[in-house]
């Protein structure tokens, strides 16, 4: 795909999502659910990281959700 | 009670949580108002103006007296519920005024559970003698509302009653509950203590407000009955947990007052403890 | 009035307690202080079949919580690598004879098999340190260090992230910056690309050490939604230079006609390959950019976690990855959960199993599986268990497979009939432990 086209819709999904965003959300009192563990981003950053690192040796994309703590001779 | 209570319960069914506050209240209420020296006409305060004459008390008023008995007993005289009326002689206002030796020895006249006459239901206090259930009435109140509460839910609740804590209901660690204690300014600890309390009881004694200072020595509020005067070298504070509140605020109260020695006690005893010196 | 019995004052105090409640023993006290230091450990097998890599793997992070909101981690692994990987040569029916990396032996490979190289094993180590910390009140900040090094590869990174709240701390943005130097030594010193495999004990195409710089850039956004949905997008732009391909891979140089590798002419008396084959080629920069948008419902107890990732390249590799979890709460703390991955990647531009040795040298080439076009999926399960004292276990077993295609338009005669792609098959499981001090 045309390196401009996925860019405009990057920023156009951004723009949306930022403007539409506002109005969401939760009182700091109902974060009941969302303080526990498994509503974490991420739930297990161990096994986030350790899949990370298998899929970057065996694949040719890595993260996407942040980036890992290191290279190696791996890829 | 002299502090902010608290009722803290993990349940979404309102109605629920409103039955259980105004049982949790409605026993703290009773229990204050039965036993406070403050209100007039109540079972304390018409034993403190018996001036001598024998007085017959209830069932839940003798349990109480039995209990200060056995402490008493247990502690070598250090817990007295006779030792209140030494406060007309101590004000811990953070001055440093302290009173004379002549007027502490007068009071201590009239200090000591062995110059009372109990026999239950029967108690007998020699004139200007006084007895004050402030040292374990709200440890006791906040056991007496949990025994209540659990026994019309197993939500998991945590009652506080201004420092002395419980928690009920379920065991598993997803229902623990954080307690602070506040890290005092003057102690090393910069940062406030968490303690995850799952279930049982946490009770803390300690001087950070009440106090007297004079001439660079610290007088904490806590009172030896024995000698009328504050104990020395007590740690600043002491939190105990223990599976109820009464036996939880009972040991950081004897451990204060052992003074230098509060580590020691608490360490003998195979109980968990934090304290701040 | 003294006591005779060396019970302590404790258990006096219990029996006097119960008879003024008036109840039976209360259920024991359960209290501890929140730990100081958070520990997260995990042990590791991957293994792949048909004799492929395997490698163990210890990871330990440490958590130090400090006041107001500032944390130190550190992390260290140790994970060992053996095992056999495929050199990028293509199979045919006849044996074919390597020169191992390090240029000292020779290695046959069995007519009909795809030749995998088993001289291969390391031990690596990785350490890492962040700090993190508020920046005023509505603001963190982190900043940390990586390194890691094996006997041929050491690597050195330093990264930042800010992040900012917003709208009642319901959404955040963020930006984070990861920079890496990258220097390669490998075994025998890194081959001119595109040049032969020769004898054994010929370095003369090597030109010794080499590295590379990676700079990563990371935009995110994260959203919550109401009480039970949250959802996360990051936009990632991740730029590499300098010596980009793997020194130990090969590519065969094959007839025109029947896609056969060329043989090669021995120098007598010395061991060496058996045909020809050229060491790999690819740029020197790569670009790449993905968008990935992750979301987690909470559904009654159930945690349903599910992310989509978009990556394209200047290599044109195009990958789309779809990872589903879905956290089944079991009764007393433990749970259990399934898990499921399907990826796929298009071929690197300059991807093809073999090059025609009747025609011009390409400037760029590589036969390595990994820049292939190809399927792959993940099925696991993980259970997870907690202690009585509020520390958790969890074990996890998990299936990976690999499924390439190789477009005709790449294959030359023979070729087409045979197994050109080393597909894999491997298992993932492990064992994690998570307590505090």
């Amino acid at each position: 795909m045309p390196r401009i086209v996925i860019r405009s819709a990057v920023l156009f999904v951004a723009a949306i999502l930022i403007s539409a965003c506002s109005s969401m959300g939760v009182e700091a009192w109902e974060r009941d659910i969302l303080a526990k563990d498994e509503m974490q981003l991420p739930s297990d950053p161990l096994e986030a990281a350790i899949d990370d690192h298998i899929y970057f040796s065996k694949e040719a994309s890595s993260g996407g959700r942040g980036f890992g703590g290191g290279g190696c001779g791996c890829n | 009670m002299g502090s902010p209570c608290e009722v803290l319960s993990g349940t979404d069914d309102e109605s629920l949580a409103t039955s259980l506050f105004n049982l949790v209240a409605g026993e703290a209420w009773r229990i204050e108002d039965k036993f406070s020296r403050y209100l007039p006409g109540n079972a304390v305060d018409r034993i403190n103006r018996s001036d001598g004459e024998s007085i017959e008390v209830d069932d839940e008023t003798a349990n109480l007296l039995d209990f200060a008995a056995s402490l008493h007993d247990m502690s070598d005289g250090r817990f007295d519920i006779t030792s209140g009326v030494l406060r007309k002689a101590w004000v811990f206002d953070g001055s440093d005024r302290i009173p004379d030796d002549d007027l502490v020895h007068s009071i201590l006249a009239t200090v000591g559970w062995e110059k009372v006459a109990w026999d239950r239901p029967t108690l007998t206090l020699r004139p200007g003698m006084q007895i004050d259930f402030g040292g374990l009435g709200k440890e006791y109140a906040v056991d007496k509302a949990a025994s209540l509460a659990v026994e019309k839910t197993s939500a998991p609740m945590l009652l506080n009653f201004g420092g002395d804590i419980v928690a009920t209901g379920s065991l598993k660690n997803s229902s623990r509950w954080q307690v602070g204690i506040e890290a005092l300014e003057t102690s090393a600890r910069k940062a406030d203590r968490v303690i995850r309390l799952s279930q049982g009881a946490l009770a803390t004694s300690g001087d950070a407000r009440r106090f007297i200072l004079k001439d660079g020595v610290r007088y904490g509020h806590i009172l030896d009955p024995r000698t009328g005067w504050p104990i020395k070298d007590a740690p600043r504070s002491v939190t105990v947990a223990a599976d109820t509140c009464t036996e939880a605020g009972m040991l950081a109260t004897l451990a204060m007052l052992r003074g230098a020695d509060a580590e020691e006690f608490l360490r003998a005893q195979n109980i968990q403890f934090w304290y701040q010196r | 009035m003294s006591r005779n019995s060396k019970k302590p004052l404790a258990v006096s105090l219990a029996t006097a307690t119960c008879a003024l409640l008036g109840t039976t023993a209360a259920s024991p006290v359960i209290a501890q202080e929140e730990p100081v230091w958070e520990f997260n450990t995990a042990l590791l097998y991957y293994g792949e079949s048909n004799n492929r890599v395997e490698d163990i793997s210890l990871i330990v992070l440490a958590q130090r919580n400090f006041v107001d909101d500032r944390i130190l981690t550190l992390g260290l692994t140790v994970d060992s690598l053996t095992g056999a990987t495929p050199y990028g040569a293509i199979p045919f029916d006849g044996p074919q004879t390597f020169t191992t990396p390090s240029g000292l032996q020779v290695r046959t490979t069995p007519p009909n098999e795809i030749p995998l190289d088993d001289t291969f094993f390391d031990t690596r180590y990785a350490v890492s340190g962040s700090w993190r910390q508020p920046l005023g009140r509505m603001n963190t900040f982190s900043a940390g260090l990586s390194f890691s090094g094996e006997f041929d590869y050491t690597h050195f990174g330093a990264n930042f992230k800010l992040s900012h709240d917003f709208n009642k701390r319901n959404s955040t943005v963020s930006l984070a910056l990861a920079v890496a130097r990258d220097d390669l030594d490998p075994e025998g010193g890194a081959p001119t690309p595109l040049s032969a495999m020769l004898d054994v004990g010929d370095l003369s195409n090597r030109i010794g050490d080499v590295d590379k710089d990676v700079v990563d850039i990371v935009v995110g956004f994260t959203q919550i939604v109401n009480r039970n949905l949250l959802f996360q997008v990051n936009y990632s732009f991740s730029n590499s230079s300098g010596y980009l391909n793997d020194p130990y891979k090969i590519i065969s140089l094959v007839d025109s006609i029947s896609g056969d590798p060329l043989d090669r002419m021995p120098t007598p008396g010395i061991a060496g390959p058996s045909h020809q084959y050229l060491f790999e080629s690819r740029p020197d920069e790569r670009t790449k950019h993905s968008l990935y948008l992750q979301t987690k419902y909470y559904m009654n107890g159930k945690v349903l976690d599910a992310s989509y990732r978009f990556m394209t390249d200047d290599w044109d590799i195009d990958s789309y990855t779809l990872d589903l979890r879905y956290r089944w709460p079991l009764s007393g703390g433990n749970y259990l959960e399934p898990h499921f991955r399907y990826y796929t990647q298009s071929h690197a531009e300059f991807y093809r199993p073999s090059i025609d040795g009747g025609l011009a040298l390409p400037s760029y080439a590589s036969a390595d599986y990994r820049l292939g076009e190809f399927d792959a999926i993940t099925v696991g399960l993980k259970y997870g268990w907690e202690t009585a004292s509020g520390n958790e276990w969890s074990a996890r077993l998990e299936f990976y497979t690999t499924d390439g295609k190789v477009p005709g338009s790449l294959l030359i005669g023979n070729q087409a009939g045979r197994e050109i792609y080393p597909d894999l098959e491997a298992i993932i499981a492990q064992i994690s432990y998570r307590f505090g001090i």
